[in-house]
């Protein structure tokens, strides 16, 4: 898709998102997983990389989330897989906050 | 290639935790020399999907090796395929195959399990199939494009697996386990029943309490009376009734052997410069306090990452929480930290839609689970429970068994 076709889409309030945890957000038949840590608010696809298990159950620690599943682990600001069993990075989305409002790019 | 050579680091067996040693060692030394005796004809590669995925056709040889050759030459790390080291002499530091003597200065022997085989009156050793290597799944896969009826002898995890796969091919399918329980001892037996039942509902035929009576040969295959009183006809025999380490090469040496490896919490075993990582150590774990062997994914891979910096002398205890997993069908069953020594258990969830769990409880504190869901379902409260295992936090049984409630606010505590 081309960057003039993306548009922002909001996806929740700020206070609904823990810190060091993540919702799912489905929209137009995908699912994402927004995350809140540290550093602020991210977005990925929502499904994991290896066997499509939603992420939504998975768990956040640091920079990271661990897929419940087999434990595979994705860096959540670049999506990179890190090590097995995923080896297929995770696709990552702007995110922007707007008056306790997350948006993300898609 | 020579046939004597000499390495300063050698490590014997190139399955998960072999390969996680090597590129650990690399990370912090790269002028030793360096390699992995494997009698294997394959790089170092991931077992799970051979019983699942592999078998379902999903995925292929190259999907699941931990690494491909270019990781391997660009950190200078030789891999001597097809050698099956036959002798060891720790005093000489030499181990020899059929064709090589390696000698070596530093030794890490990651040499797995083997499977327990059976002797089946009647039956053709040929005719019966056995689950640890990759040429197996193959032979398996091969057999069962031709095969209609499908025998598997042990209701433990990969027997389970392969049957959930050879049902989804859509094979007729009978599995006999000789307890009452499916999975061993600390699986809850009502955990079990779900993953039997779902068995049963896609049709396979489970036998438990059953052993064989006896086997006749017929035209295409066999007939297997069991001691439920049933015949089975099949044209296809698979065993999967557990693994022992691979130690036989040890037996007359000085190494020091108890259901696999000694070693201690820094993967050091009874002689100098010897080391052992995953399925073949019986470790010493620290927060247990005992000595310890598993046969998991997450453990070859961990212990062997100990073992790479243990190796190069950066003192690392190895004390993780023992985590495995078993797919079948759509269901994920998990297990981690202590399975078998516990006072009583808390469950949390009904059934295998909402995620159940059984925890394991000792002096108040976790000190495993057992978790079975569709897709990931448990994985977070699996996972949480491990670390509140670590941890020794004490827990109330209210809020352990309330599915709605958050176990991470635990952690935080
Ligand atoms: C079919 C199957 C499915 C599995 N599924 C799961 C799962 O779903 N979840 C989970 O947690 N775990 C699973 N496991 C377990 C997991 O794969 C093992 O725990 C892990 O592979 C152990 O790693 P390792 O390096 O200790 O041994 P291995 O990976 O077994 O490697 C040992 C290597 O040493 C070689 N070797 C042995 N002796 C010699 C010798 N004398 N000379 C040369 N080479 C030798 C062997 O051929 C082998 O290549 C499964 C295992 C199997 C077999
Ligand atoms: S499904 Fe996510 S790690 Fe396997």
């Amino acid at each position: 898709m081309s960057s003039e076709n993306k548009q922002w889409i909001e996806v929740g309030n700020t206070d609904q998102i823990d810190m060091e945890d993540l919702i799912r957000f489905d929209h137009e038949g995908k699912t994402y997983a927004i995350y809140h840590i540290e550093d602020g608010f991210y977005a990925t696809d929502g499904i994991c990389t290896h066997e499509a298990v939603h992420l939504e159950e998975g768990i956040v620690m640091d920079d990271e989330i661990e897929c419940p599943m087999h434990q595979g682990i994705f860096n959540i600001k670049t999506g990179k897989a890190m090590g097995p069993p995923v080896c297929i990075d995770l696709k990552t989305y702007q995110v922007k906050v707007e008056e306790n409002k997350i948006y993300i790019e898609i | 290639m020579e046939n004597n050579i000499n390495y300063n680091i050698v490590i014997l067996g190139g399955g998960q935790a072999a390969a996680h040693a090597a590129t650990t060692i690399r990370q912090e030394d790269e002028s030793s020399s360096l390699a992995i005796i494997t009698n294997e004809n394959y790089l170092p590669y991931e077992r799970p999907p051979l019983s699942k995925s592999f078998l379902l056709n999903k995925v292929k040889e190259s999907d699941f090796l931990f690494y491909n050759e270019d990781h391997y030459k660009n950190l200078n790390i030789d891999i001597l395929k097809n050698e099956e080291v036959i002798n060891i002499d720790f005093e000489k530091k030499l181990l020899e195959s059929k064709n090589k003597k390696i000698t070596y200065t530093k030794l890490l022997i990651a040499t797995g399990c083997k499977n327990r085989s059976l002797d089946l009156e009647n039956v053709n050793s040929d005719d019966v199939y056995y689950l640890r290597d990759i040429n197996e799944s193959i032979q398996i896969k091969n057999k069962l494009d031709l095969a209609k009826n499908i025998l598997i002898i042990g209701g433990g995890f990969i027997g389970l697996e392969i049957a959930s796969s050879a049902n989804q091919l859509g094979k007729n399918v009978d599995v006999i386990e000789l307890a009452d329980s499916l999975m061993g001892r600390i699986v809850p037996k009502e955990i079990a029943t779900i993953v039997k039942n779902k068995h049963q509902k896609n049709g396979v035929n489970v036998h438990l309490n059953t052993k064989i009576i006896s086997t006749t040969k017929i035209d295409d295959g066999y007939e297997i009376n069991l001691s439920d009183n049933s015949l089975v006809k099949c044209d296809m025999i698979i065993v999967g009734i557990g693994a022992m380490p691979n130690i036989d090469i040890f037996k007359d040496s000085p190494l020091k052997i108890d259901n696999g490896i000694l070693t201690d919490q820094n993967n050091k075993t009874s002689i100098e410069n010897v080391f052992a990582a995953g399925d073949v150590a019986n470790f010493f774990h620290p927060l247990y306090e005992e000595n310890i062997r598993l046969e998991s994914w997450k453990h070859a891979q961990n212990h062997g990452v100990a073992a790479g910096k243990n190796i190069t002398g950066i003192k690392t205890e190895y004390k993780e929480i023992p985590w495995m997993w078993s797919d079948q069908y759509d269901l994920n069953l998990q297990l981690t930290g202590r399975c078998d020594q516990y006072d009583s258990f808390i469950k949390r969830g009904k059934d295998e839609n909402e995620g159940i769990i059984y925890f394991f409880i000792k002096n108040n504190k976790i000190v495993g689970a057992c978790g079975l869901g569709i897709g990931g379902k448990i994985g977070k409260d699996i996972r949480l429970a491990g670390m509140l295992s670590e941890k020794k936090v004490e827990i109330e049984e209210d809020f352990l068994s309330d599915p709605s409630s958050k176990l991470n606010k635990l952690l935080k505590k």
